[in-house]
């Protein structure tokens, strides 16, 4: 949605070094983000400040960062209220989901302020590791299943709206990092299953007509305010897809 | 699970191969697995790419006997299974609407096809030696299982039924072209003057009911349909409903305690398929109008109601099931000579349902309705009542006429329609090679 797809790899491990310079490029920019969205909460411009977490969250959601694949720095930039003893209140509660509270429930720099420096420390931290984490071979086949499992558990749900509303535009991106995993692995599938990473690309592909039907006037609705007419294509095509992205792990995998 | 990185591309003779070999025909497996990845067969491979509910057009295999005493209901017919067959109403049933998202004709065509063979291949039973259904995505090593496991490895026929309804809505979607296809009196649902619709609980393009014996059968079908379905079909709303044993005997008792379905329809009395002489469309002949109506029955108000009342109000004996003024259940009320209702009050509801006049022996329908419970309401309360489901020829002639004499019954008090929609019970199958629905695309 934002960018071209990456070049298929033509060995797994030349598709584990291109996803991580893609998450690379992804955390840069969402540095940059992080940074513009700091200084229009530390100016009292929430305005400015509510499309610039949508613009960074978006970032994040097209990383894939599907089942907590960066451990507790993940946690700490993308976590939820849920399961903390104080809910939305707890401290334990930081970064983007956090900012998105903040901004749809009245806050200002006085609580956000603090949220939005330690998520740019946090980001950083995480970019700065990157070339030390390690990936095992089997994380790109499960993160092109999961990522679009996590739309359908996490954001269409409606667990992780924090108030914005904006699950569509998450999934949208849920969907581009999807696209560009698989992108990557496409020699790899269709090595295995010749064609079917093209019969996975005609399921997103709908999903992509499905969701830009949602649009009025070129802008997401809020999720839970779209008509049950208009969330059953979108959810029909999400199903649809993931039946056929479960496979791509099991090409993978040697169990018997 | 293992995983191991697959080995590089075309430039290895023989690693792509290599690489499917876990997943190809072996001896632990074979079957279920050679169908999606054949160990590397050109055949085998178009059918994975083709799979999907595409497939579905293969009609399932059928040659596995029944692996149990639970008997099968026969899928194949003149008319669908669940309306007549079994003539014991099964136990269980879950009635299930959805919106299709068929984008055309075609996949609508492959829908009925898939949905076919989904009610063949579950009536019939499913061994877990069988090959996976053609209508299955089929199984990988260290993938996702074709089978729910619900049942256990096997599924039994258990008394299974599915009945496939459309309703006005798949007619009226230019998507679809079946416009001059549309039967006679196949309207949106009738809002009637004690009605409270609840959109959640209406509207939906395409109803399953399926019925069984047990509950874990009627979940598995239902995961199992969905799962064959996703993207075509969107589940729009449900309600499971169990269909007591008899209390002592007879007639099986509603929520309320009285016997329902006492008196009932033969299928000699040519009241409910449409047949050739219908005035319908040729391709609906064999089928039936299916209406069903969530009811809502407020049980702890009629708990504090006295039973005279009850029984005035049913216009039968509670105990017995009887007529007021009979004895047993299958005692014929006399309405002929009760023209003041001095027995059976004017306004029970037995008697404006049916006042057994010739007038209104027509106006008679078939009935294999199921209770519900629900859960609780905003204020405590039991949320539970009837799947009502009738099946007759002519919506307005029998259910619209039955539901008009009806409205302002002294009942009404007691109850609260919620949900419902009208269908066109497809016509039955004759045999594997048929689809139900054929006859739209003719």
């Amino acid at each position: 949605m934002t960018d071209s797809l990456p070049a298929p790899a033509q060995t797994m491990d030349a598709a584990l070094t291109a996803y991580r310079g893609y998450v690379a490029g992804k955390l840069d920019t969402l540095t940059g983000q992080v940074l513009t969205l700091k200084a229009s909460i530390g100016n009292n411009d929430l305005a400015a400040a509510r499309p610039q977490w949508l613009d960074a969250q978006l970032t994040w959601q097209e990383i894939g960062a599907a089942y907590g694949s960066f451990g507790d720095l993940g946690d700490a930039i993308n976590g939820l209220p849920s399961g903390l003893p104080r809910g939305t209140a707890d401290p334990g509660f930081t970064g983007l989901h956090r900012l998105e509270y903040g901004l749809h429930h009245g806050q200002g720099p006085a609580e956000l302020a603090p949220v939005a420096a330690t998520l740019y420390t946090d980001i950083g931290a995480l970019r700065g590791k990157l070339p030390s984490l390690t990936v095992a071979a089997s994380d790109l086949p499960i993160r092109c299943h999961e990522i679009l499992e996590d739309s359908l558990r996490d954001n269409l749900s409606g667990n992780n709206d924090q108030g914005g509303g904006m699950a569509l535009a998450l999934t949208a991106a849920d969907l581009h990092g999807t696209r560009v995993v698989l992108a990557l692995m496409a020699t790899l599938i269709d090595g295995l299953q010749p064609g079917y990473t093209a019969r996975v690309s005609a399921t997103l592909d709908r999903l992509d007509t499905a969701l830009a039907a949602t649009k009025a006037n070129g802008r997401w609705p809020v999720w839970r305010a779209v008509p049950l007419s208009g969330r059953q294509p979108v959810t029909g095509a999400l199903g649809a897809a993931l039946e056929v992205l479960a496979y791509v792990p099991a090409l993978f995998s040697t169990d018997d | 699970m293992t995983q191991h990185t697959p080995p590089p591309g075309p430039d290895a003779p023989g690693t792509a191969s290599d690489g499917a070999e876990p997943h190809a025909a072996g001896s632990a497996l074979p079957r279920r697995r050679s169908f999606l990845i054949g160990a590397g067969s050109g055949a085998a491979v178009t059918a994975l790419a083709a799979t999907g509910i595409t497939a579905a057009s293969r009609p399932p295999e059928s040659t596995t006997a029944a692996p149990a005493p639970a008997p099968a209901v026969a899928f194949h017919g003149a008319n669908q299974a669940g309306v007549y067959r079994p003539a014991a109403q099964q136990r269980q049933a879950c009635f299930a609407a959805f919106r299709v998202l068929a984008k055309d004709r075609a996949e609508l065509k492959t829908l009925l096809r898939t949905l076919t063979a989904k009610g063949a291949t579950l009536s019939t039973g499913l061994r877990i030696s069988d090959p996976v259904p053609a209508e299955d995505l089929p199984a990988v090593a260290g993938g996702p299982p074709p089978n729910s496991g619900v049942l256990g490895e096997d599924v039994p026929p258990d008394s299974f039924t599915m009945t496939v309804g459309l309703a006005a809505s798949v007619f009226d979607n230019p998507a679809y072209g079946l416009a001059a296809k549309k039967p006679k009196g196949l309207t949106g649902m009738t809002v009637f003057p004690n009605d409270t619709p609840d959109p959640a609980w209406t509207g939906g393009d395409l109803l399953l009911q399926l019925c069984a014996d047990s509950t874990d059968m009627i979940h598995y079908a239902l995961r199992d349909i969905t799962k064959a379905t996703r993207g075509v079909l969107a589940l729009q709303w449900r309600i499971n409903g169990f269909h007591s044993a008899p209390r002592p005997s007879g007639s099986p008792r509603n929520l309320f305690g009285y016997k329902d379905g006492i008196v009932n329809l033969a299928q000699d009395d040519q009241l409910v398929w449409i047949g050739k002489d219908s005035g319908q469309p040729a391709w609906a002949v064999g089928g039936t109008f299916i209406v069903v109506r969530l009811i809502r029955m407020l049980v702890e108000f009629w708990d504090r109601v006295g039973l005279g009342e009850q029984d005035g109000m049913i216009g039968r004996h509670r105990a017995t099931g009887a007529p007021l003024g009979g004895t047993t259940e299958t005692d014929v009320p006399d309405y002929a000579h009760d023209p003041d209702g001095q027995t059976i009050p004017l306004d029970a509801h037995i008697r404006l349902a049916n006042p057994r006049t010739k007038a209104t022996d027509a106006s008679r329908l078939l009935r294999r309705g199921y209770n519900y419970d629900l859960g609780v309401d905003l204020n405590g309360n039991l949320q539970a009542g009837l799947i009502f489901a009738s099946y007759q020829r002519n919506i307005q002639d029998q259910f619209e006429a039955t539901q008009l004499r009806l409205v302002n019954e002294p009942m009404t008090d007691y109850i609260e329609p919620f949900g419902g929609g009208y269908f066109i019970g497809l016509p039955g199958v004759a045999d594997k090679h048929g689809f139900l629905g054929e006859g739209l695309f003719t």
